[in-house]
């Protein structure tokens, strides 16, 4: 298991160009973004109570109950549960995210109020796992909202998901983990995105028959 | 009734049937698409009340879709699969909305990743799929590999490298 922290150059920035077809990234290292000065002394306090959204979109969801239980208790590094995204920080995709999920998956991103983090579970929100192949199931969630952190491997084991959470507790001490400063910034692009997906008018392949 | 009493007497009725012999619980029935009320109508007279699911099966090769009727009798202890090939160009066949109420989701979800109409059933609206305007995914010549690289980013390739 291999653990990331997404800073530095933003890895979509410089990938498949030719899918985003015109508006560039304006933003491509989270160093233009770092926190200072007052926030500074906010993340402090903020990465001591982070309550994770209980939204769960695949399988990865089954490693998060012995992660918040006694067994391994996130509780102990001040993360917690909660119900509704307006008073949620944590956004956890716990696996494989169908279109349609991924609408929801945005509506619930945006209702959440800043500041929030976006964490990417298992190996399908990064690269599709093993749904690459698969119609109706997205590749690359970096395309369509700003990844925080990603917890690879499938599934991550609950060591792997406390040790995520630490690691993004350091990112928000140091002022690196501004995923959504990033989205603000770069909102038309991600939209371009999301819509070029969500909102298709023409048919990817031309064969004539219609469902 | 046991399996050889249904078999025959499937056959004296419709003689045109092409019967099967899975195992000692399941056959299957092959008839033409015109019969396919009445054989189903037949079998549900016959005790076979549950229609466990409806698909298709898509024959590129024989440019043919087979729809699969799976009916099942609790008293007899008898599972069936009754079959009728359509031609793949024009795939329409009759709605059995009128024997099984449950063939409603059935047929709006063979529709959805089939394409097959069903002449008779007027909810066929889309079910699982967001904006589809493609080729039915199910269908053999939908090449899904091409189409997510096409919408979701050349991925995998460029991961091959």
């Amino acid at each position: 298991m291999v653990l990331e922290m997404a800073h530095g150059t933003f890895a979509c920035a410089t990938f498949n160009r030719d899918f985003i077809r015109g508006v560039d990234m304006l933003i491509t290292s989270r160093n233009d973004l770092r926190d200072n000065g007052w926030e500074r002394i906010l993340n402090y306090f903020r990465k001591k109570s982070m309550w994770m959204l209980h939204y769960c979109t695949g399988c990865g969801a089954m490693e998060l109950p012995p992660t918040m239980t006694s067994r391994w208790d996130m509780e102990r590094f001040g993360i917690g549960p909660m119900a509704t995204p307006r008073q949620a920080d944590l956004l956890l995709v716990t696996g494989y995210l169908s279109i349609k999920s991924l609408k929801r998956v945005i509506y619930t991103y945006e209702q959440m109020q800043d500041p929030k983090w976006l964490i990417a579970f298992g190996s399908c929100p990064l690269n599709g796992g093993i749904y690459y192949d698969s119609y109706t199931v997205i590749n690359r969630l970096a395309l369509y909202l700003p990844i925080d952190l990603s917890i690879e491997g499938c599934m991550p084991r609950p060591e792997a998901v406390i040790n995520g959470f630490n690691t993004l507790m350091k990112g928000i001490e140091k002022g690196t983990a501004v995923g959504y400063k990033k989205y603000k910034e770069n909102y038309e692009w991600y939209k371009k995105n999301q819509d070029a997906i969500l909102n298709r008018t023409k048919p990817v392949f031309d064969s004539g028959v219609k469902s | 009734m046991t399996q050889k009493e249904i078999s025959e007497k499937i056959k004296e009725n419709f003689p045109n049937a092409e019967i099967k012999i899975i195992d000692k619980k399941q056959f299957s029935v092959l008839v033409d698409k015109e019969q396919i009320i009445p054989v189903l109508a037949f079998l549900q007279n016959i005790d076979f009340k549950e229609l466990a699911i409806l698909t298709a099966v898509d024959w590129i090769d024989e440019n043919q879709f087979e729809i699969v009727y799976n009916v099942f009798s609790y008293s007899h202890y008898q599972q069936i699969l009754v079959k009728a090939r359509i031609d793949r160009n024009n795939p329409k066949i009759q709605s059995v909305i009128n024997l099984w109420d449950i063939a409603k989701t059935y047929e709006r979800d063979v529709h959805e990743f089939f394409g097959i109409e069903f002449i008779g059933n007027d909810e066929l609206k889309p079910f699982f799929l967001h904006n589809w305007l493609d080729l039915p995914p199910m269908r053999k010549d939908f090449d899904s590999l091409a189409y997510s690289n096409e919408v979701y980013g050349k991925f995998k390739e460029e991961r091959d490298k």
